[in-house]
């Protein structure tokens, strides 16, 4: 999933963490920021940077927006600064994925009436972390290994390809802890829409090409499950 | 002898527990202000004062009817068992006792026992001359039917009512606080009044056409005058008395408002402490408490589930403005720098605090906090946020049991969603508690239903809950595989259905909320 170019605005202690992130995963990306010097710290770390303002529509198309940049991360130091980078790119791009992270609670929702496809406010993910940590330890350190990628345990979305043995099988046949040792955490049943099912026995669905299982298990129980059901990469 | 059979009495009460005890029953209902016991003692005898002294004032003119004398000798009664009371309360005889007997062993010399009967008197007497005690007893004179003089100290027993009422405490406690500004006023106006009825007599006297005819008149009129009463009764007729009197007037103004704006200041000045002092109190009965150090954007979210699950949390904050955001919600906070041990210790670290967390937006800040709680508590868990990921070892050298980034989260979960956006809305659900659906963790209590059975027979799915592992420390699951390390704990992915569960393990299980609520409430029941 490389091919994707992401431009990311805004280069400070927010968006530094999201940058090694998406180093780790080898995803292509850009940095802009309106302030030289960050810019330049950009650059001397190794990372593609430019320096942009964002206020300028022209920037934002000779950017790419509307063309080849595929996700645009908003990390501006003020909401509002975001909301306006937001409603400019969703301007250009009806089809761009905006992601912005959110200061203030109520800038969210002025941020999706922009049009963000995702808002990511990073003090409440925070305060739901720790209440997790003191309520639910067990849960938070489940989460920590499976997002977060410590421990070999790995939550993955499995696309269905085309003529794959799982096309017209029901979500009830497939047995997937016996099988493979894997745990079915939901499925995207695209004859429904794009809202994942949670996997509780409480309803059955026919697996078609295209739909979307979400799964928990082990890197290579993971790869042995995409290899028999004919996922190519 | 009689010396032997007294210490012999004092070291019985030393060790008795029923005396013991019963004393400190009596200390509670008397003068612990956080019992409950005492503001019921308080509201009796409060009723108490104000019936008896009704009846009396009505016996001024009336005959009372006979039942009367009984209630009056059933008040003073209380009375006398009350002051008694205090007077045992006040200090223990027989520690004194077995001080000074022990001192005497020590020095090798006799115990003479009446240098202790005199040391036992003259800490008694402190108690009798302190200036409640002489209320108490001066309100149990007025009963005293043949002298009618006496009713005169029915002022006293209204004045007993201030031991009851923590108000008027209040109120003696701002003016004991303002002791100086109000001797200074008091002695300036008593120039004033000295100095204006001197003159106001040199000129008014009666053959000068005045009113005056003594020092005292002109000493009333000086009074009145100058708290701006003036009741008309003497007034100045000369011209020079014309001149005192507005002089006087002017001047008595200016005092009243000054001794207004002393009490009204020193009231603004107690009324925080008051405040202060009424959270301290009420910190006190909390037990199982959070002690929340910073109350900015993640500080307020924390306080906000923490006080939706219905858990007592204190918080502790510097910034002005957010004390007073949190006060509007009716939450417990000191207004207090969290980093010094003495704010730590009043959120009760050592007492009904479970868990220490430090969320201030300041990584410097969060480390000297997270040390200093370590340090007065080393078995509290603490739970610090990082804001930079350098800081994470930092963090946790200082003691901190768990480290939160909030920035690293957040860019994990875009790179997630970018990624896995479908996994994503999964996990960001089960994280925000926005979805119906949510993942728990269910612990196995000794002797519940699933103490002890495999998971083939507990069969879960019945409840409509997917367990996806079990979480333990119990080395008898070793045999089974797919197990990961999670902190200190093993967990158990996706466990055989020949997997016996053992007390204490916890079950990872996702279902809806009305589902795990319910499986969670069999496992509570099924213990019984």
């Amino acid at each position: 999933m490389s091919d994707k170019l992401i431009a990311i605005f805004g280069y400070n202690s927010k968006s530094f963490e999201l940058i090694t992130q998406l180093n780790i995963h080898k995803n292509k990306f850009t940095i802009l920021d309106h302030d030289p010097l960050k810019i330049q710290q950009a650059l001397n770390n190794g990372l593609t940077a430019k320096k942009m303002d964002y206020r300028r529509d022209d920037d934002l198309t000779s950017l790419g927006i509307g063309t080849h940049i595929d996700t645009l991360f908003c990390y501006l130091e003020h909401d509002s600064e975001n909301v306006f980078l937001v409603l400019s790119a969703r301007a250009l791009d009806k089809k761009l994925k905006i992601i912005s992270i959110v200061n203030q609670p109520e800038s969210a929702e002025k941020l999706i009436a922009a049009g963000a496809n995702k808002i990511i406010d990073p003090y409440e993910i925070c305060s739901h972390k720790t209440h997790q940590l003191l309520t639910k330890p067990d849960i938070s350190w489940l989460l920590d290994d499976t997002i977060f990628s410590h421990a070999d345990l790995n939550m993955s979305e499995i696309t269905i390809p085309e003529k794959s043995i799982l096309e017209n099988t029901f979500t009830s046949e497939l047995n997937l802890n016996e099988r493979y040792n894997l745990f079915l955490v939901g499925v995207v049943d695209k004859e429904l829409g794009e809202k994942l099912y949670f996997s509780l026995g409480e309803q059955d669905h026919k697996l078609d090409a295209g739909d979307i299982l979400v799964i928990l298990g082990a890197q290579q129980d993971i790869k042995k499950f995409k290899k028999e059901i004919g996922v190519t990469h | 002898m009689l010396t032997r059979l007294i210490l012999y009495l004092a070291y019985t009460l030393k060790t008795s527990l029923r005396y013991q005890s019963t004393k400190g029953f009596f200390r509670n209902v008397l003068t612990n202000s956080q019992c409950k016991l005492k503001s019921y003692f308080d509201l009796f005898m409060i009723t108490l004062i104000i019936s008896s002294v009704s009846l009396l004032l009505y016996e001024v003119e009336n005959k009372a009817p006979e039942w009367t004398v009984f209630f009056e000798d059933f008040v003073v009664t209380v009375f006398i068992f009350e002051y008694l009371l205090r007077s045992w309360l006040y200090s223990d005889i027989h520690s004194i006792i077995i001080k000074q007997h022990e001192k005497a062993q020590y020095l090798n010399t006799p115990l003479h026992l009446n240098k202790v009967i005199k040391l036992i008197i003259s800490n008694k007497s402190g108690y009798f001359f302190s200036a409640s005690a002489i209320i108490d007893l001066l309100a149990i004179l007025p009963s005293y039917r043949p002298l009618r003089i006496l009713r005169v100290f029915l002022v006293f027993r209204l004045f007993k009512l201030f031991r009851y009422s923590q108000s008027v405490q209040i109120f003696t406690g701002v003016l004991i606080n303002k002791r100086l500004e109000l001797t200074t006023l008091a002695i300036f106006m008593g120039f004033l009044i000295i100095i204006a009825s001197a003159a106001i007599y040199t000129l008014e006297y009666p053959k000068a056409g005045g009113q005056i005819d003594d020092l005292y008149d002109a000493f009333y009129w000086a009074i009145v005058t100058i708290s701006t009463v003036g009741y008309g009764d003497i007034t100045p007729t000369t011209s020079g008395g014309r001149v005192v009197a507005s002089t006087l007037i002017i001047s008595g103004l200016g005092i009243l408002a000054f001794f207004t704006s002393i009490i009204v200041a020193a009231f603004n000045e107690k009324m925080s402490e008051f405040q202060d002092c009424k959270i301290r109190a009420n910190i006190d009965k909390l037990t199982d408490s959070i002690i929340l150090c910073g109350y900015g954007r993640v500080g307020q979210e924390i306080a906000e589930q923490l006080h939706n699950n219905q858990q007592n949390f204190i918080i502790i904050e510097t910034n002005e403005k957010l004390v007073e955001i949190a006060k509007k919600k009716n939450y417990i906070i000191l207004h207090d720098d969290a980093s010094k041990n003495a704010s730590l210790e009043q959120a009760g670290i050592h007492r009904g605090a479970k868990a220490v967390l430090c969320v201030t937006d300041d990584d410097i800040i969060n480390v000297y906090i997270t040390l200093s709680a370590r340090q007065l508590n080393p078995t509290i868990p603490i739970i610090s946020r990082a804001n930079r990921e350098d800081n994470v070892k930092k963090l946790y050298q200082a003691g901190a049991n768990h480290t939160v980034q909030p920035f690293s989260i957040a860019g994990l979960l875009a790179t997630k969603y970018i990624n896995h956006p479908i996994a994503f809305e999964a996990i960001h659900g089960i994280l925000h508690d926005h979805t119906d659906v949510k993942m728990d963790a269910l612990k196995v209590h000794e002797n519940c239903f699933l103490d002890g059975t495999t998971l083939i027979d507990a069969n879960l799915d019945q409840y409509k809950t997917r367990l996806i592992g079990v979480s333990t420390n119990n080395p008898i699951h070793t045999e089974h595989k797919n197990s990961y390390k999670l902190r200190n704990q093993h967990f158990y992915f996706n466990p055989a259905p020949n997997f016996t569960l053992q007390a204490n393990d916890v079950l990872i299980v996702i279902g809806r909320n009305l589902s795990i609520d319910h499986l969670q409430d069999i496992i509570e029941t099924s213990r019984i």
